[in-house]
C-alpha cells in the first residue's frame, strides 16, 4: 500500500516490544528489589553491625542526598531526557545557603530551593524551545553552575557561622528514631509516587517517555511538561543542597558534583529505562538503596574506595544495556 | 504543465542546502564564520593587551593549544557520527597513569621508555574500542557509555595512583614533555602532526569519509550496504586513542601521573568542535574546523586572562558557548511536532 | 558498454512474472506480470494504492515477494537488499532523494560501491571520480565529479541521483533497468524539459520504468503503459493511441456498493453557518490558496493523490504545522494555532495517517490512551477518579466495540482496527470536540473496521460533528462525503456535491487529480 515504508515493514516484524506487562518488564520491576534484598543479605553476614541504629542511621544519612537528586532525575528520565546537571546544580545551591544564612535564617533555604526550581526551569526551557538534546544542554549546565559557584566563592568553602542554628534541625532531628534527612528524603519520594498515581496528570511524564508524538498529537503540552520536569529536577536539587549542607556545617562549589554518577546508576539499577517511560520514584528509591548498600558492601569486603568508580560506570553500562528499550529506538546516536 | 516551484523549496529543505544562489552565501558565510571570529578575537586581543603578541605567550598559547588540538580532532570523528564521547578525562586519566607508571618514575623500577608511550596510547585505544562496541553493539546511546567508561577510567587511575602522583624521571620524554624547537614547543609540533594524520583519516579512508555517511543519515548508510557498526566503533577506536594520546602528552608536559590530568578538557574540547563548526547532529564539519575552533577556544582563554578574566569564569563561558552554538545551528531544524530528547 | 539495437522478438530486459506481496490485512500486489525490452521506456501510472510503491520497493530489494519471480535478462534473481538490487542490474531513483549533502558528487554516485577505487583501504581519488565521470557522461551532465552535494541545486541533484542509479552499470554485465518513481513532481517546465531529454538518452544505454501519476507526461515519453489497479496489472496500452478516457477508468473504475458505505444514512446537511472556514490558505511548497468550509453534520471529502497537498493541509489546520498566508476561521471566529495544544483546546480533533507514531501512545493503556486528549470528565479537580475512568472507558470501549482483553491491555497489543476505535475514542470521549479530521482512517482496516468506522461517521453526522475526511481510496471519499473538494499539485481543482443517490463516480473525479 502506499504510504507503507520499509522501515514500519521493519518494525511491524521486529516489535520487541517492552510493553505495560511484558515479561521482560515484570522482570525489571521485581529484580532491583531482590538484588536489594540480597546485598543487604550479603552485607550483613559479612558485617553483622551493619543492621544495628547507629549503622542504619548513618546509611541512611548518607542515601538522603543520592536519593533526592536521583528523584529529580527520575522526573527528567522519564521523559525521556537526562539531568547531568542537577549535583552541579545542589552544588550551587549549598553555596547560596551558605551565603545567603546569616542574612535571612531559615528563609535562606526555601529561598534557595525556589532559586534552584527557576535555574532548573531555564535549563528545561533552553532544551525545549531550541530542541536540542537535553544531554547537551544539561552538560553546559554543568558547567555553568560550577563556573558561577566558583566566581562566588573564589573556590573556596564557604563556612557557615552561628547562622547554622537556622537549619540545624536538618541534621540532628530524630523522627522515631529515624534521621530528619531520611525522612526528607524518603518523603519526597513517597509524595512523589503518591501525586503521580493519583493526579490526572501524574502520568504525563511517562506518557512523554514512551510517546511524545503522540501527545502532541493529542493536544498534550509536551513543552509545558519538559519544563516541569527540569524544574522538579531543580526542587530536589535544592533539597538535596539543604541536606549536605546541613550535614558539612559548609557550601563548596564541587560539594555535590561527585554524586552525579551514583545517582545515574541509581537510577538505572532501579529499574528506570534510560529511554524513559519505565519506572519511577519508587523504582529509584530501591536503586539508591542498592547504590548506597553496595558502597558499604564494597568497604566491608575490603574494596579499596578508588574503585568505587569503576564500578558506578560498570554497573551504569550494564544496567542501561538491560533496561533500553531497543525496539523504539531506530537511530541511536 | 504543472509548475508549483515552492513544490521544489519543500522537496530541497527536505535534503538540507538547496545550492541556491542565496543558500550557497549562506553557507559560505557559516563556513567562513569561525575564521573571522578568530581574526577578530586576535585583533581584539592584541589591541587590549600588548603581551598578547608576545613570543612568550605565544609560545604559551601553543602549548595549550597541543593538548586540546588533539583531544578536540579525536573527538571531531565521534561529533561527526552525531555522537559524543565523555570519557575523555577518564581515559586520559587512566593513561597518563600506566604511561608514567611503565616509563621511568620514582614509584617503581619501571624503565619502558617509548613502550611506555605506546602503552599508554594503547588504553586510549582499549577504551575507546569498548565505547565503540557498547554502542554500536548494544545501542546504548554514546552519551550513557561514554559516561560509564568515563568513571571506570577515572577508577583504573585512582586505583593506579595510589594516593600520590608518580613523577616521570624519563630524560627523554621529559624534554618532549617541555622542550621547544624554533621558539614552538615539541608538543606542538606532535599536535600539528597528529592533525595531519587525522586529516589523511578523514580524508582517504572508509572510517573518515563514511563517518560523514553515517553521521548525515545512517538509514542511506544502511541502503547502500554499509556496515555502520564497524565505522561507527572505528571512530570511537579514534576519539579513545587521542584521548589516550592526550594523556600522555599532558604527563610529558607535567612529569606526572595524575588523576586529574584531564579536568576540564571535556568541555573545552566540546566547544572547540562546535565552535569551530562541527555540528552535533552530526553530518557536517572536519578536523580543520576542529583545528579552527581549538585556536579560537584556546585564544580566548589565553586572551581573557590576560584582561584579567579568572579561569573560573571561562568555564562558565564555554559551557554557555557550547549551548549557544548548538542553538544556533539547531535553530532552523525546529519543528512543531518534533520530538528531540 | 556498446549496445546492438535489440529487434522486437529480442529477450526482455526484466520480467516480472505472477509478483505477489501481502501485508497483514491487505494484498499489496496481487499476480502481477510485466515486462520491459531492451531500450525501451515504459509508463507505470494507477492511483494511489494501486500497489505500485509495493512493486518498486520489490524491484529494489527492499521487500521480498510472498511469490512469484523477477528475471533479469532471463535470469532468474532474488534480493536481500538494495545492494542485491543495484548487483542484479536494477538502478532505483526513489521519489525522496537518497543523497548525503556533506561529501562530493562521486561518493554519492558509488555510495557503496567504492572497493574498486581503494587500494588497501587507501581511496583514490582519480579513479573513484574518473568512475562518477562515466555515470555523469552517459546522461550528458556537467556537473564535476568533485563538487560537494550540499552546492548543488535540486535539479542537478535529480541528475545525480540518475547517475548514481546507473552506475549499477559497473557490476552488471548487461542493460541495466533504471526506474525514475514521481521524478517530476517537484521540477520546473524547463527541468522537466531536461529530464525528458535525458530519458530519451538514456535509451541507448538503459530501460527506463517511468512511474507517475502525471498521465500527460507518463503518455509523452512511454513506448508501451501499464495500468494498475488494487494491486493487480489490468491493462496494457499504446500511449500513442489510448483514449485517455480509457485509461481513466482502467485506474478507477469499480463496481461501488453503496450499501457498504452506508449510504442510505447519508442526511442532508441542516442549513447553518460553517464550523470551519479557511480562506487563501496557503503554506509554501504544500498548498496554495485553499479555501473551503465544513458545516456543522457534514462529511467534507478531499481528493487527491500523494504530494497534493492534502495531507500537509490537514497537519496546518490542526496545528501541527505553520501555515504562511490566509486564514482560518472556527464556529466564527479567527483562529491562530501556534500548536495542537490549542487547536485541541478549541475543539478540533485529528486521526494521523501514523497511527503508531501519533495516534496511539504505545505502552500505555487501552484506559491512558482513551483520556489522552482529554481527562476533564473523569477527573475531581486534579485528581482521577478511578471509578469514573473505568466506567468512561469502558462505556467507549463497549461502544466502539474494541476488542482488548481489559482496559489496562497496552494498546501496542490491538490490532490496527482496535487501535484506530482507540484513537476515535480519545476524540469522542472529549465533550469539547466539534470538527474530527480523518486522515485515512480506515487504512489497514480489515472489512469489519472498516464498516464500523463508516458506521460511526454516519452517527457523529446525526449529532452535528463536522467531519473533513481524507479517504484511503475515491470509492470511500465520495461514498461517505456530502461534498468532494479535489486537490491537485497544491490546489483546489474541483469541488463536486455528492447527495445520496447523485454521487460523481471515480472516473469524473479522477480527471481533476492527475
Amino acid at each position: 500500500m502506499d504510504g507503507v515504508t520499509p522501515m514500519t515493514e521493519m518494525t511491524q516484524t521486529k516489535n520487541v516490544h517492552v510493553g505495560a506487562g511484558s515479561s521482560q518488564s515484570r522482570l525489571i520491576a521485581i529484580l532491583p528489589l531482590i538484588v536489594l534484598i540480597v546485598l543487604v543479605a550479603a552485607v550483613t553476614i559479612r558485617q553483622p553491625s551493619f543492621l544495628n541504629i547507629r549503622s542504619l542511621q548513618s546509611l541512611s544519612i548518607s542515601l538522603a542526598p543520592i536519593l533526592l537528586l536521583g528523584l529529580g532525575q527520575t522526573f527528567v528520565v522519564l521523559t525521556g531526557g537526562i539531568d547531568l546537571s542537577n549535583a552541579a546544580l545542589a552544588s550551587l545551591g549549598t553555596v547560596l545557603l551558605a551565603m545567603w544564612l546569616p542574612h535571612f535564617g531559615v528563609g535562606a533555604a526555601a529561598l534557595m530551593i525556589i532559586t534552584l526550581t527557576l535555574l532548573g526551569f531555564v535549563v528545561g526551557w533552553v532544551s525545549a524551545t531550541a530542541q536540542i538534546p537535553t544531554f547537551i544542554v544539561t552538560l553546559g549546565a554543568m558547567g555553568l553552575w560550577g563556573g558561577v559557584g566558583m566566581v562566588l566563592t573564589g573556590e573556596a568553602t564557604v563556612q557557615i557561622g552561628s547562622s547554622y542554628q537556622a537549619i540545624a534541625w536538618v541534621r540532628d532531628t530524630l523522627f522515631l528514631q529515624i534521621p530528619m534527612p531520611a525522612i526528607l528524603a524518603v518523603g519526597a519520594v513517597l509524595l512523589a509516587a503518591a501525586l503521580m498515581a493519583t493526579l490526572s496528570s501524574g502520568r504525563k511524564f511517562q506518557a512523554i517517555g514512551l510517546a511524545e508524538q503522540a501527545v502532541l498529537m493529542s493536544g498534550g503540552s509536551t513543552f509545558l511538561l519538559r519544563c516541569v520536569a527540569f524544574a522538579l529536577s531543580g526542587l530536589c536539587a535544592g533539597l538535596a543542597a539543604l541536606v549536605l549542607t546541613a550535614s558539612q556545617y559548609s557550601g563548596a562549589p564541587h560539594l555535590a558534583d561527585s554524586l552525579l554518577l551514583p545517582v545515574i546508576a541509581a537510577i538505572v539499577v532501579g529499574g528506570t529505562a534510560i529511554t524513559g517511560g519505565r519506572g519511577g520514584p519508587m523504582r529509584t528509591l530501591v536503586g539508591a538503596s542498592i547504590i548506597v548498600v553496595l558502597r558499604v558492601g564494597l568497604s566491608a569486603i575490603g574494596v579499596d574506595a578508588a574503585y568505587e568508580q569503576v564500578v558506578y560506570g560498570a554497573v551504569i553500562i550494564l544496567a542501561v544495556a538491560l533496561t533500553i528499550d531497543r525496539s523504539r529506538m531506530q537511530v541511536v546516536k | 504543465m504543472h509548475t508549483l516551484e515552492k513544490l521544489r523549496d519543500r522537496a530541497s529543505s527536505a535534503v538540507g542546502l538547496t545550492g541556491t544562489s542565496s543558500h550557497r552565501w549562506a553557507s559560505r558565510l557559516i563556513n567562513a564564520g569561525p575564521v573571522v571570529a578568530l581574526v577578530i578575537l586576535v585583533a581584539v586581543f592584541s589591541i587590549a593587551n600588548s603581551t598578547f603578541l608576545t613570543g612568550g605567550n605565544l609560545q604559551t598559547i601553543g602549548s595549550q593549544l597541543s593538548i586540546l588540538l588533539v583531544l578536540a580532532v579525536g573527538m571531531t570523528f565521534v561529533i561527526l557520527l552525531g555522537g559524543i564521547d565523555l570519557s575523555s578525562e577518564g581515559v586520559m586519566a587512566a593513561s597518563s597513569l600506566v604511561f608514567v607508571l611503565l616509563a621511568s618514575n620514582d614509584r617503581n623500577g619501571n624503565n619502558f621508555g617509548w613502550m611506555a608511550v605506546a602503552a599508554g596510547i594503547g588504553t586510549g585505544a582499549l577504551f575507546g574500542l569498548v565505547n565503540g562496541v557498547l554502542h554500536a553493539n548494544l545501542r546504548i546511546p554514546s552519551f550513557m557509555v561514554t559516561l560509564g567508561t568515563g568513571a571506570v577510567g577515572i577508577g583504573v587511575a585512582t586505583v593506579l595512583f595510589g594516593g600520590q602522583p608518580p613523577r616521570l624521571m624519563d630524560a627523554s620524554l621529559r624534554t618532549w614533555g617541555v622542550g621547544s624547537w624554533l621558539g614552538v614547543s615539541a608538543l606542538l609540533y606532535v599536535a600539528l602532526a597528529v592533525l595531519g594524520v587525522a586529516l589523511l583519516v578523514q580524508r582517504y579512508t572508509r572510517v573518515g569519509r563514511y563517518g560523514y555517511v553515517i553521521g548525515g543519515d545512517e538509514a542511506i548508510a544502511s541502503l547502500s550496504g554499509i556496515n555502520a557498526k564497524k565505522y561507527k566503533t572505528g571512530a570511537f577506536v579514534i576519539s579513545g586513542t587521542a584521548a589516550g594520546f592526550a594523556g600522555v602528552m599532558a604527563s610529558a608536559q607535567l612529569d606526572v601521573g595524575d588523576v586529574n590530568i584531564g579536568k576540564n578538557l571535556l568541555f573545552t574540547a566540546i566547544s572547540a568542535v562546535v565552535v569551530g563548526g562541527t555540528v552535533l547532529s552530526g553530518g557536517r564539519g572536519g578536523v580543520l574546523k576542529t583545528f579552527v575552533g581549538s585556536l579560537i577556544i584556546v585564544v580566548l582563554g589565553n586572551g581573557l586572562i590576560l584582561v584579567g578574566v579568572s579561569p573560573e569564569v571561562q568555564i562558565a563561558v564555554q559551557s554557555v558557548v557550547i549551548v549557544a552554538a548548538v542553538a544556533m545551528t539547531s535553530w532552523p531544524l525546529r519543528r512543531r511536532v518534533r520530538v528531540v530528547k | 558498454m556498446t549496445q546492438l539495437m535489440s529487434s522486437e522478438m529480442a529477450q526482455p530486459t526484466l520480467q516480472v512474472e505472477n509478483l505477489t506481496k501481502t501485508f497483514p490485512g491487505v494484498i499489496a500486489l496481487d499476480d502481477v506480470s510485466l515486462e520491459v525490452r531492451p531500450h525501451e521506456v515504459v509508463g507505470l501510472i494507477g492511483e494511489n494504492g494501486a500497489g505500485k510503491s509495493t512493486l518498486l520497493n520489490i524491484l529494489s530489494g527492499l521487500y521480498a515477494p510472498d511469490s512469484g519471480t523477477l528475471k533479469m535478462n532471463g535470469k532468474e534473481v532474488s534480493f536481500k537488499g538494495p545492494r542485491d538490487s543495484a548487483r542484479a542490474g536494477i538502478g532505483m531513483v526513489h521519489q525522496e532523494q537518497s543523497l548525503v549533502s556533506a561529501v562530493s558528487v562521486a561518493e554519492n554516485i558509488l555510495l557503496g560501491a567504492e572497493d574498486q577505487s581503494l587500494t588497501a583501504g587507501w581511496y583514490r581519488w582519480s579513479s573513484l571520480n574518473r568512475r562518477a565521470q562515466r555515470q555523469l557522461d552517459k546522461i550528458g551532465s556537467r556537473i564535476r565529479p568533485t563538487a560537494s552535494l550540499g552546492t548543488l541545486t535540486f535539479a542537478q541533484k535529480q541528475m545525480v541521483e540518475l547517475a548514481k542509479a546507473l552506475a549499477v552499470e559497473e557490476e552488471y554485465d548487461g542493460q541495466p533497468v533504471i526506474v525514475l518513481d514521481e521524478p517530476t513532481s517537484v521540477l520546473e517546465s524547463d527541468d522537466l524539459e531536461t529530464l525528458f531529454a535525458e530519458i530519451e538518452r538514456l535509451r541507448q544505454v538503459a530501460s527506463v520504468v517511468f512511474v507517475s501519476h502525471r498521465l500527460d507526461e507518463v503518455l509523452r515519453v512511454s513506448d508501451r503503459v501499464y495500468v494498475m489497479k488494487d494491486g493487480r496489472c489490468v491493462a496494457e496500452r499504446d500511449p500513442k493511441t489510448v483514449d485517455v478516457d480509457e485509461l481513466y477508468r482502467l485506474m478507477v473504475g469499480r463496481e461501488s456498493s453503496g450499501q457498504f458505505y452506508r449510504e442510505a444514512q447519508q442526511a442532508p446537511v441542516r442549513d447553518a453557518e460553517p464550523v470551519l472556514t479557511t480562506k487563501g490558505l496557503t503554506k509554501k511548497g504544500c498548498f496554495v490558496d485553499v479555501s473551503l468550509e465544513v458545516r456543522p453534520g457534514e462529511v467534507l471529502g478531499i481528493a487527491g493523490v500523494q504530494g497534493a497537498g492534502r495531507e500537509e493541509l490537514s497537519r496546518v489546520l490542526f496545528g501541527a504545522d505553520s501555515y504562511d498566508a490566509g486564514e482560518v476561521w472556527l464556529s466564527g471566529k479567527r483562529v491562530r494555532f501556534s500548536s495542537p495544544v490549542g487547536a485541541v483546546r478549541a475543539g478540533i480533533g485529528y486521526i494521523p495517517t501514523e497511527r503508531r507514531l501519533e495516534g496511539i501512545a504505545q505502552g500505555m493503556s487501552v484506559k491512558e490512551n482513551v483520556l489522552l486528549a482529554d481527562s476533564r470528565a473523569v477527573s475531581r479537580g486534579p485528581f482521577l477518579d478511578p471509578r469514573l475512568v473505568k466506567e468512561l472507558v469502558s462505556q467507549w470501549v463497549m461502544k466502539l466495540n474494541i476488542k482488548t482483553p481489559n482496559i489496562d491491555a497496552d494498546v501496542a497489543n490491538l490490532s490496527g482496527g482496535n487501535q484506530q476505535k482507540v484513537i476515535l475514542a480519545k476524540w469522542l470521549s472529549s465533550p469539547r470536540v466539534k470538527v474530527l479530521i480523518l486522515d485515512h482512517p480506515t487504512r489497514g482496516l480489515d472489512v469489519g473496521a472498516k464498516e464500523d468506522v463508516y458506521a460511526l461517521i454516519r452517527e457523529l453526522c446525526a449529532r452535528d460533528m463536522a467531519i473533513i475526511l481524507l479517504g484511503d481510496t475515491l470509492e470511500e471519499v465520495i461514498a461517505l462525503s456530502h461534498r468532494v473538494v479535489v486537490m491537485r499539485d497544491g490546489s483546489i481543482s474541483a469541488l463536486f456535491e455528492a447527495a445520496p443517490g447523485r454521487k460523481p463516480t471515480p472516473v469524473e473525479l479522477v480527471k481533476w487529480m492527475v
